[in-house]
């Protein structure tokens, strides 16, 4: 036994619960809905162990390499994903969103990535290491799943302007709302892991709380959308399709904050 | 003024600047910034004149950069000024609503009919309410009642603790960018050196490399002695992520290297014709030392850690890094010198060494040792303080607008014969369907007392 074999067992987890979810969707019986996410669950408890093996193994955080940082993606984007479907039973997001899961996974498990835990280069010895990174990317979690509901609603939305109207329960005002209730969990975790953990790690370490390095400056602009998300909706009253298109963007922007800078555009954060 | 005021005050203007920021920020990031000119020129060609021009390889210095975001604060503050007093009053002076109408327009609503009498149904619902930690508000007329239930008030003023720390931000920022200071400094072991704009001395100590088995660095670490008035006053060793800090300075370990000027190497010389002929000498650059039983004197005139050949053939470093070591060396008898070159470390064979005059000595440089010298930042920045503030202010009120997030309950009961109507309607500003659970339970609770 050793963390590859609990990190593969997740990743076929993940893909059974994904052909549960697609059977749902193709034959509409909830049963099928339902073991689709157990299969998701089962592979966020083993996903868990794996994650923990690894700290215990190299014993530091597990989100020094990319590897381990697009396992731990992996992970928090389920646990997210767990958290809304129980809350709100959004299963026909479910098939979507384990695409989402299954592509991270395999980017991870790609021979691209090194997998040996290598030993942290002196500016990533920090505890703040674990604050920063993953409370970070558990925010970005929960705009992947606003991500997925918004390009839903758009779908949703069409579909019940031409007249169809609103048969299954994930209506698209709920699903609108739905992706909103995501980034109100999403947005304060980001700011949070993203912004504040992050100025005062880079504080400890550089002595700079800010420097407009490249990563920095991208998680900003990804903060500067969902505010822009939320005061359209909030004060100006935006809903549907306005908002689900800015919501969208926004997740975009995480997602190059968090691959994009590091191989487009370069900085203090190339280590990482 | 007025006009302007409306202006500042609108969040139309606040979507405009967002936008603005956003996008100015992201060129920033696709252009290199505080590259040298001659960079911009070999990359944009005549584009690097017009950025030049418009800042915009200073991007987030740039005077117009900044005034975008003192526009943006000067919104933030008069947009969130000017609504305050109308959320504070609806806050801690709340008006009951005594029309039907208003509550029925609400999105969450739902009435009933009790068999009871007003004062009854009033107490029944209160106690359903209290015991859901709704703080409540009523009034009484005739055989009607008012009331108002509401929690987590707090939740109201989220957005304005948000929009605060923000602007302290803002203001921590622009403290930090004038008046801050930084500065490299370098220090061998046994160094003093003065700070600059303080009243004491540093000096270190020892200074350490810890390196992985694998041979990479695990870490630097400082011994660093506070001097004041002469006197230490206090010792700590510093490393990454672990700065010392004394009376506002801090100072970081942010590099390493080598002082070169120093150097002592050790060199074998040895004789082509007699392999048993072998003498080892130790030297300082800028010493000479005789060569045990040789009328030779050895003269060792400079020390290169990373040897080049530059354009013009000449020797250079290419690093500071002991990548190819090589030592420039001279032979002398009496008053003239006989040869001179170079010999390197890693090449042995290479040695290029000109003679004058017949010479069967070889030479091979063996070792060489440099005193290391530690990097240390020293930064005084008297915004940070105020930075953490408002980051602390920022996320109380992010935990308030979206994790404790208003409710508010408006009731109004009408008795008629004997038995009373009640109109409810629910307004939240979060996560309504949670709201909307609680607000069918005290119904359905109401509904089922008999
Ligand atoms: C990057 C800058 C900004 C951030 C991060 C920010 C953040 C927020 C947040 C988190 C909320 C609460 C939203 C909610 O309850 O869902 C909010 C509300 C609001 N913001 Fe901003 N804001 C920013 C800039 C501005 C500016 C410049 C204005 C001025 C025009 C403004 C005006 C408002 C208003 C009027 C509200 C609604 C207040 C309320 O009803 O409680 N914001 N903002």
């Amino acid at each position: 036994m050793n963390e590859s074999i609990l990190f593969f067992t997740t990743f076929i987890l993940y893909i059974i619960s994904a052909f549960f979810y697609f059977s749902f969707l193709f034959s509409k019986k909830e049963n099928l809905a339902r073991i689709g996410f157990k299969f998701a669950f089962s592979g966020l408890l083993i996903h868990t162990v794996a994650l923990i093996w690894r700290t215990v193994e190299s014993g530091h955080a597990p989100f020094t390499n990319m590897y381990e940082s697009l396992s731990f993606f992996a992970w928090s984007s389920i646990l997210a994903y767990v958290i809304i479907e129980f809350k709100y039973k959004i299963r026909k997001a479910g098939p979507y969103f384990m695409l989402i899961v299954i592509a991270l996974m395999a980017l991870a498990s790609s021979p691209l990535m090194p997998k040996e835990a290598t030993p942290l280069v002196p500016a990533l010895q920090s505890y703040w290491l674990w604050l920063h990174v993953s409370v970070t990317l558990l925010g970005e979690a929960f705009f992947a799943v606003a991500f997925i509901t918004s390009i839903m609603y758009l779908v949703a939305d069409s579909r019940e302007k031409k007249g169809g109207a609103a048969k299954s329960k994930l209506s698209a005002d709920k699903l609108d709302s739905i992706s909103y209730r995501c980034i109100a969990i999403g947005f304060p975790l980001f700011t949070l892991g993203g912004l504040v953990f992050g100025m005062i790690w880079a504080y400890k370490a550089w002595g700079r709380y800010w420097s407009w390095d490249p990563k920095e400056t991208w998680s900003l602009i990804t903060l500067f959308v969902f505010a822009l998300y939320l005061h359209t909706r909030v004060v100006m009253g935006w809903k549907g399709r306005r908002s689900a298109y800015v919501a969208i963007i926004g997740f975009l922007a995480a997602l190059f904050t968090y691959f994009g800078v590091n191989y487009i555009l370069s900085g203090l954060h190339s280590y990482a | 003024m007025k006009s302007l005021l409306k202006l500042f005050s609108s969040v139309k203007l606040a979507i405009v600047l967002l936008i603005i920021i956003t996008s100015t920020s992201l060129i920033g990031t696709l252009i290199p910034q505080q590259r040298s000119p001659s960079e911009y020129a070999a990359q944009f060609g005549q584009l690097a004149n017009l950025l030049n021009r418009f800042q915009i390889t200073d991007l987030y210095h740039s005077l117009w950069f900044l005034a975008l975001l003192f526009l943006f604060a000067l919104n933030i503050l008069i947009c969130t000024l000017t609504r305050f007093p109308a959320k504070f009053r609806k806050a801690f002076q709340p008006k009951l609503i005594k029309d039907k109408k208003n509550i029925l327009v609400l999105k969450i609503k739902d009435s009933l009919g009790k068999n009871w009498g007003l004062a009854k149904t009033k107490e029944e619902l209160k106690r359903e309410l209290s015991s859901r930690h709704y703080r409540l508000k009523e009034e009484v007329e005739e055989n009607k009642a008012f009331l108002l239930a509401r929690k987590r008030t707090l939740g109201l003023f989220g957005s304005d603790f948000v929009h605060l720390g923000l602007l302290i931000i803002l203001a921590g920022g622009i403290i930090s960018g004038f008046g801050g200071f930084r500065k490299n400094l370098t220090l061998s072991e046994g160094d003093t050196l003065d700070i600059p704009n303080a009243e004491f001395k540093l000096r270190l100590d020892k200074f350490e490399t810890e390196y992985y088995p694998d041979g990479n660095v695990r870490d630097w670490k400082s011994t660093l002695t506070v001097i004041e008035n002469e006197k230490p006053i206090l010792s700590k060793i510093i490393e990454v992520n672990h700065p010392l800090s004394y009376r506002g300075f801090v100072f970081y370990q942010s590099s390493y290297g080598w002082d070169w000027t120093n150097t002592s190497v050790g060199i074998w010389v040895k004789k082509r014709k007699d392999p048993s002929f072998l003498r080892k000498i130790d030297i300082t650059v800028g010493e000479k030392v005789s060569l045990e039983g040789e009328n030779i004197q050895i003269s060792f005139i400079q020390f290169i850690p990373d040897f080049i050949l530059n354009e013009k053939n000449e020797a250079a470093t290419r690093s500071l890094q002991p990548r190819n070591p090589a030592a420039f060396i001279e032979g002398w008898q009496e008053e003239e010198k006989i040869f001179s070159g170079w010999i390197f470390s890693q090449f042995p064979d290479f040695s290029r060494i000109h003679s004058e005059k017949e010479t069967d000595l070889s030479f091979e440089l063996k070792n060489f040792k440099a005193s290391q010298y530690s990097g240390i930042e020293a930064a005084k920045d008297p915004g940070v303080n105020i930075i953490w503030l408002g980051c602390t202010l920022l996320m109380i009120g992010l935990a308030c607008a979206f994790y404790w997030p208003s409710r508010e309950i408006k009731i109004i009961l009408e008795e008629t014969q004997g038995k009373t109507g009640v109109i409810a309607g629910g307004i939240a500003s979060k996560n309504r369907e949670d709201f909307q659970s609680e607000f069918d339970k005290i119904m359905t609770s109401l509904r089922r007392l008999r």
